[in-house]
């Protein structure tokens, strides 16, 4: 099954739910206005549709590791020279190193096709821009003309090095050393895991951003530092030098995303490899935080993507897949499986899910954009406010229901579905990192009641949750299709506000207890905005209709799917409210010894 | 009015698709007349009269015209075509190529490809790559059409006894010349544009049977040679012959599927051409729900049979 | 050498049409278009000939629906230098078309106009044999290799059994066939600077040609559908179907 960019429905979602026309006024972003997105838009789905997917099942087959060096599947190399050559890398790079400077909602439409094409490749570039930005902000004018430009044309690559054996979660478990040189630089030691295209034969050299700490650093996250360490040195001229102390000793056998080498690095096996510290000692951490937000929420469009690729190909099996005759038919012959309503429900659960989750991304990245942009410091604060608020929700919802949803992907194929050669299987055992990497869902949760709902008292959700409230009081008036939507959105966000309640409550008292319920409060929350952008989306439909020569058919499709979500996602929220307000305990009770 | 059709040829022989087009013609009216335009070509004007419907044979005899360039052509039919209501050409590379520059100097429309004559001024022709079929008329005097060989009969060879006249005034326009020309001669042709693809399944056993029994079947229809996952999979074929959801995907006119149940996987790959001719022992095997011909047979039989039929 | 090339908005070759529920017409409302694939082949060759020192400017054109503007940035985001677009809302039949591009390349003066083999809408085939025709010029139909000599061009044409290969003086019209060249990927900094490569406008009445339809569509319907497979007894049968019934032998 071939993938098919959803561009309409990304058209949609970015002109009529995340305002790209405004953000196109935002300054820095002059240059861009629809009709150049619109070209963008077209020549991204060429190559996501025409490079990057068909090379998706080579990917699935994995990469090769010999004598410290990593060779990727068929294709890959050769797509990767193409990506770069076409200058996609540098889409929302700035443009002072040589990027496009294009907002981060256009980026995220372009990396929704990377990422839905071939997640794995995606992982490439995606670890790239984040390695920039966090050079772009925090390194020295000396570092960053050595490395961003190569960086952003693509022709390096950048990965993090954050884990080690023993510091996943937790970084503060950091042990990779770091000894200053004395001459600028620092010699760095240790081993780091889980470090993703980490070693590859696509690129002429890989910067790695490494977390270590000096010898008398202070202990715990206030001692940690943040350096570049090349693959290979580069020389005072710009070219490339001696191979720095830096090999990639193995690589892992994973559940999925076998395209994308994940690699055991060691630094400093022949005596050192050596660094480069980006901005000051001891507050490393915090610049990868920096860039964590960003990233967070590119894994909740990967999750999202997933998902994508997962319907078309269920899709396409429904209309090719004869079997059993159709209920309530008079016809004895036997129908295509999409004509059975469990397999309908089946897929409107998917393709609800993802055009909400489709939204809510999009409608974030415009907040990002805004945060980092926008000309009034209330409106910057505010957006800045909502970013930190919605991407928990983002990064946590998107992966949890991507798990779900490419299962149900599998499942519309039957016994088919098992089988690896129908490709369904691929995108469930892909999907499974996204709600793990860059912060599992229940760290994702645990930030979202803790650093994004109580320091704040809750404000940004109440505000939230109050337009959500006056979408709902809009669509009173929009008809009785919409209505049982409307009831649905009602109930929800009101459960949605006593959970919030239920979290400020007791968060400084008896933290134990609203975390015990964090995720389902995750959950809940993601319902309840995704059926929050759904009614947003249902709106502008019904509005559009009313144009001339409007798209009835993509139009219609989307009022039905809102009246879906309503009927069939938003009712969830009723019982996550009863296991976030009344389940905590039971989660706690259990002593130790008896699990 | 009378008719005309440009005929195609090698100086020697009338190419088939000339035969069609005679019969395109009939059904446009009975005074069909054929222009033989080459050098050297009496053979072919010869040939040219004996087709059962032409009523005149044109012969154009000139240097200029060894080639069938449509710059030298061209001059030569428009002179003519202003005494016909219709000229007509196979939809072949040669007719694809000389009819629109005739139109052009005619002032008029032309017909591309059709499949169907409704009448005098109105036709079926395929758009869309064949998805639609659209029903077109024309309000040109001169209807300079292009005919789908493969919609109409091809006239007998036979049986006409058409006089033969001399046309003359046909020369060098001076802008083009023949350089060489490279035909292929029995080369696998690429299995993904193959108009016939003959694609083997796990029954046949082994890496020799296969090779001894499907590809001389493909040799003799001219068709590349393909793979279901299966075959691929027991190392009967490489990999770059695999048809199906993850191999190749592929349309030709007619696909031949020997001892291929016809996993679902493998129907993606094919389902989509025009013709499918099944060979399986197991009746019940999902390859015949999709086959508009289907033997069930064992194929080391079978397959002899059809090499015998062949080549009859 | 200025090389001149067409290019038309067609539906996307990856939707599947539909007839309108009346037989009028094909339903092409709110589809997917694209440039037609024919004529990024000629893109492809021209920028190829630009890139090779042959050709010293690439003009696009095309005709039709302001929407052609779309089409126009694509052809300047792969390589040509600037645009033409003959701005019309009536319908365009390749006989229009070409007088059409005759009088932008009289004006325009190129050595070689090069434009798809034939639309993937229409499958006409007819455009860059008229334009050759109208210009008196000579045709380099179905080309899969183009030489550029001096004051010539030798053109490989893929034609039904082989190639042919016929040298043409120039100037002279070219059309592509698929194994040309293949079209490369946009790359993101060119369709940026595509925005701001000149885009001209006319129109039919500009160039003084009348375009009305010599054609007229009475009805359209969708192909009929296979007829139910049958079971033949043995090879015998089965090849007297495949001659007599199918036609594919």
């Amino acid at each position: 099954m071939t993938y098919q960019v959803p561009l309409k429905d990304i058209r949609f979602v970015l002109s009529e739910l995340a305002e790209l026309p405004a953000v196109c006024t935002l300054p820095g972003y002059e240059d861009c206005n629809v009709e150049l997105v619109d070209a963008i838009l077209d020549e991204a789905a060429k190559f996501a549709e025409g490079v990057l997917a068909p090379i998706n099942r080579n990917g699935d087959k994995g990469n090769t590791w010999k004598d410290y060096q990593v060779t990727t599947a068929e294709g890959f190399a050769d797509a990767y020279h193409q990506f770069r050559d076409s200058g996609w890398v540098g889409l929302r790079a700035p443009q002072d190193v040589g990027g496009q400077g294009l907002p981060a909602l256009v980026a995220m439409a372009t990396e929704e096709m990377w990422c839905s094409a071939n997640l794995s490749f995606s992982l490439a570039p995606l670890l790239t821009l984040g390695a920039i930005e966090a050079i772009h902000h925090h390194a020295s004018e000396d570092l960053k003309a050595t490395y961003l430009p190569r960086m952003a044309s693509g022709e390096w690559t950048g990965t993090m090095n954050l884990t080690e054996p023993n510091a996943g979660s937790d970084l503060a478990q950091v042990r990779t050393k770091a000894v200053d040189n004395g001459d600028g630089t620092y010699s760095i030691t240790g081993q780091k895991i889980f470090i993703t295209w980490g070693e590859h034969d696509m690129a002429d050299n890989i910067v790695h951003l490494v977390l270590a700490r000096l010898p008398d650093a202070p202990a715990g996250v206030k001692g940690i530092s943040l350096f570049i360490v090349p693959k290979y040195l580069v020389n005072a001229d710009g070219t490339l030098g001696a191979r720095n102390d830096a090999r990639c000793v193995s690589i892992e056998h994973k559940l999925g995303i076998h395209g994308s080498p994940t690699a055991v690095m060691s630094f400093g096996d022949q005596g050192g490899a050596i660094g480069y510290l980006v901005g000051e000692l001891n507050k490393g951490l915090g610049y990868m935080f920096t860039m964590m937000n960003h990233a967070r929420l590119g894994v909740g469009v990967e999750g999202m993507a997933i998902s994508e690729r997962a319907y078309q190909h269920a899709v396409a099996y429904a209309r090719d897949r004869v079997q059993s005759r159709e209920l309530g038919s008079p016809n004895p012959a036997s129908a295509a499986i999409i004509k059975h309503p469990d397999v309908r429900r089946m897929l409107m659960t998917m393709r609800a899910q993802i055009e909400a989750q489709r939204a809510l991304a999009y409608y974030t990245a415009t907040a990002l954009d805004r945060a980092a942009t926008h000309p009034h410091p209330e409106e910057k604060a505010r957006n800045q406010a909502l970013v930190n608020f919605l991407i928990p929700i983002v990064k946590g919802w998107n992966t949890e229901q991507a798990n779900e949803i490419t299962s149900l992907g599998v499942q519309v194929h039957g016994g088919m579905g098992f089988i690896e050669e129908t490709g369904a299987a691929q995108y469930y055992r892909d999907a499974r990192i996204t709600a793990i990497y860059e912060g599992t869902t229940g760290i994702q949760a645990l930030d979202l009641i803790g650093r994004k709902l109580a320091s704040e008292n809750g404000a940004t959700a109440r505000a939230v949750l109050a337009e959500v409230k006056a979408v709902a009081a809009r669509l009173a008036d929009a008809g009785p299709e919409l209505q049982a939507f409307q009831a649905a959105l009602n109930i929800a966000v009101d459960q949605a506000s006593s959970c919030v309640d239920f979290v400020l409550a007791h968060f400084a008292s008896n933290p134990r207890l609203p975390a015990a319920g964090s995720v389902p409060f995750l959950k809940l929350m993601g319902i309840v905005l995704g059926g929050w952008q759904m009614a947003r989306a249902a709106l502008a439909a019904q509005a559009k209709l009313a144009e001339d020569g409007a798209d009835v058919d993509f139009l219609t499709a989307k009022l039905i799917t809102a009246r879906f979500y309503g009927e069939h996602l938003l009712p969830q929220v009723s019982g996550l409210t009863v296991a976030i307000l009344h389940g905590g305990e039971s989660v706690l009770a259990l002593d130790e010894a008896a699990f | 009015m009378a008719i005309l059709v440009i005929a195609e040829h090698d100086n020697s022989q009338i190419k088939s698709g000339t035969l069609n087009t005679v019969t395109a013609a009939q059904k446009l009216g009975s005074d069909v007349h054929l222009l033989v335009a080459g050098a050297g070509c009496a053979a072919a004007a010869d040939a040219a009269k004996q087709i059962a419907g032409v009523s005149k044979v044109l012969l154009a005899d000139a240097a200029a015209l060894a080639h069938p360039l449509a710059e030298n052509l061209t001059p030569l039919v428009v002179d003519l075509a202003k005494q016909y209501s219709h000229v007509l050409a196979p939809a072949t590379t040669f007719g694809k190529n000389l009819l629109p520059r005739v139109a052009a100097l005619l002032d008029v429309a032309q017909i591309s490809e059709i499949t169907a004559v409704e009448s005098a001024d109105t036709f079926v022709r395929p758009v869309y790559a064949g998805n639609v079929m659209a029903t077109v008329q024309s309000s040109d005097a001169i209807k300079v059409i292009t005919v789908r060989t493969t919609a109409f009969e091809a006239a007998a060879v036979s049986g006409g006894a058409a006089a033969v006249e001399a046309v003359s005034g046909a020369a060098d326009a001076g802008l083009s010349s023949f350089v060489s020309q490279e035909l292929t001669v029995s080369d696998r042709p690429e299995l993904a544009a193959a108009k016939i693809v003959v694609s083997g399944g796990r029954a046949l056993g082994s890496a020799e049977q296969f090779k001894a029994v499907i590809e001389p079947l493909a040799d003799k229809l001219g068709a590349a040679v393909g793979a279901s996952r299966a075959a691929v999979d027991a190392g009967y074929a490489p990999n770059d012959y695999q048809v199906g959801q993850t191999g190749k995907v592929v349309a030709p006119q007619l696909y031949v599927a020997v001892g291929i149940s016809g996993a679902i996987q493998h129907l993606a790959g094919m389902k989509d051409s025009k013709v499918i001719v099944a060979i399986n022992k197991d009746e019940e095997a999902p390859i015949f729900q999709v086959a508009d011909y289907g033997i069930v047979g064992d194929l080391f039989s079978v397959l002899p049979e059809l090499m015998t039929e062949l080549s009859k | 050498m200025k090389v001149l090339v067409a290019v038309k908005r067609v539906v996307d070759y990856n939707v599947k049409v539909r007839v309108k529920a009346d037989g009028s017409d094909v339903d092409v409302a709110n589809v997917k278009m694209s440039m037609n694939p024919f004529d990024e082949i000629a893109v492809e060759e021209a920028v190829r000939l630009k890139e090779a020192g042959k050709a010293t400017e690439i003009v696009a054109v095309s005709m039709g629906v302001k929407q052609c503007e779309e089409t126009l940035r694509t052809a300047l985001a792969m390589g040509a230098d600037r645009a033409i677009h003959v701005e019309t809302d009536a319908e365009l039949q390749p006989l229009a078309v070409a007088k059409l591009l005759k009088q932008v390349a009289v004006k325009e003066a190129p050595q070689l106009v090069i434009l798809g083999k034939q639309a993937i809408d229409d499958d006409a085939n007819q455009t860059g044999q008229m334009t050759a025709a109208l210009l008196g010029w000579a045709q380099g139909t179905f080309a899969s290799k183009v030489e550029l000599g001096d004051g010539s061009v030798n053109v490989t044409r893929e034609v039904d059994g082989g190639l042919e290969t016929v040298k043409l003086s120039l100037p002279a019209v070219l059309t592509t066939d698929l194994r040309l060249n293949e079209p490369r990927y946009v790359k993101l900094p060119n369709i940026m600077a595509a925005k701001k490569k000149p885009l001209d406008k006319t129109s039919p009445a500009d160039l003084g040609v009348d375009v009305t339809p010599r054609l007229k569509t009475l009805k359209v319907a969708e192909p009929a559908k296979r007829s139910a497979g049958v079971k033949v007894a043995n090879a015998a049968e089965l090849v007297a179907k495949l001659k007599n019934e199918a036609k594919v032998l």
